[in-house]
């Protein structure tokens, strides 16, 4: 394979490793989550949710969750805030499985839905929410 | 920080017209490098197929507007850690860009039956097919 095109870049940045933790990716306004280090081929379940399956073998390696601005608006943090304690800087956190939740919600529940939402929310992951205030897409 | 890379592709709104710039964000860039190995090798496919694109698709959010589907076929990705391989024939290698021209994700999509450079279902999932190329 060629040499990155970006490695000069990323000299003086340290070792990659691997998290396998939600995050938010604020150019596309969605959530990833991954719990593998492999290439992914997406299979798209609707227009919220993104399944990940393994280019090695196509087991289900993560998820994407698409839109996820509009779920906060259309829910509200109220609605989607499971640990809703507010801090001293009255940062509250977005439950993933909560937005899950609301994301099924607004579509049909046909078994092929109800299959991939119930995976996602199985993945095992000590990050189970994000703070709101880093939901800000770009 | 880690600056911005700018890559020459297609005018989703020209097609015939100038090249225009595709940012891979800095940020993002080194997230993946961190965090998701695979994801930043790939990186060199996403840019191969900006550069090369053979279906280029509009509307690819139902709840955001705009943004682009850029879609081809590399020779090879990163598939686990520093393993790399030919590119499967089933699959397409989409770009997506949000209505910024920002890069925010690549990846496999399986193929459609009707069209293997299209990603399946491409018909329902887009509004619409904007560019194809003709080689």
């Amino acid at each position: 394979m060629e040499k990155h095109f970006l490695a000069d870049r990323m000299q003086g940045e340290g070792s990659p490793e691997f998290r396998a933790e939600p995050w938010y990716n604020p150019y596309g306004d969605c959530i990833v989550y991954q719990i593998a280090d492999e290439a992914v081929v997406a299979e798209r379940v609707d227009e919220v949710l993104t399944v990940y399956n393994s280019a090695m073998d196509d087991r289900p390696i993560g998820f994407q969750i698409k839109g996820v601005h509009a779920i906060v608006q259309k829910f509200g943090l109220d609605g989607l805030a499971v640990e809703s304690e507010a801090d001293s800087g009255g940062v509250r956190s977005i439950s993933i499985v909560a937005l899950l939740l609301a994301a099924y919600e607004q579509g049909p529940r046909t078994l092929g839905r109800r299959r991939a939402y119930a995976a996602a929310m199985e993945y095992p992951a000590e990050k189970r929410s994000i703070p709101a205030d880093e939901l800000q897409p770009a | 920080m880690t600056a911005d890379y700018a890559c020459k592709t297609i005018d989703p709104n020209n097609p015939g017209g100038p090249p225009i710039d595709a940012i891979f964000p800095g940020d993002l860039t080194l997230r993946y490098y961190k965090y998701s190995p695979v994801r930043y090798g790939n990186l060199i496919a996403a840019k191969y197929v900006l550069q090369h694109p053979r279906r280029v698709f509009f509307g690819v959010r139902e709840y955001n507007e705009g943004g682009w589907c850029y879609a081809g076929r590399p020779a090879e990705w990163y598939i686990r850690g520093d393993r790399t391989a030919p590119f499967p024939e089933d699959r397409v290698f989409a770009v997506y860009l949000n209505p910024n021209m920002r890069v925010y994700e690549c990846r496999a999509e399986y193929a459609a039956d009707d069209d293997p450079l299209c990603p399946v279902d491409w018909q329902n999932r887009y509004r619409g097919l904007i560019w194809k190329s003709t080689s």
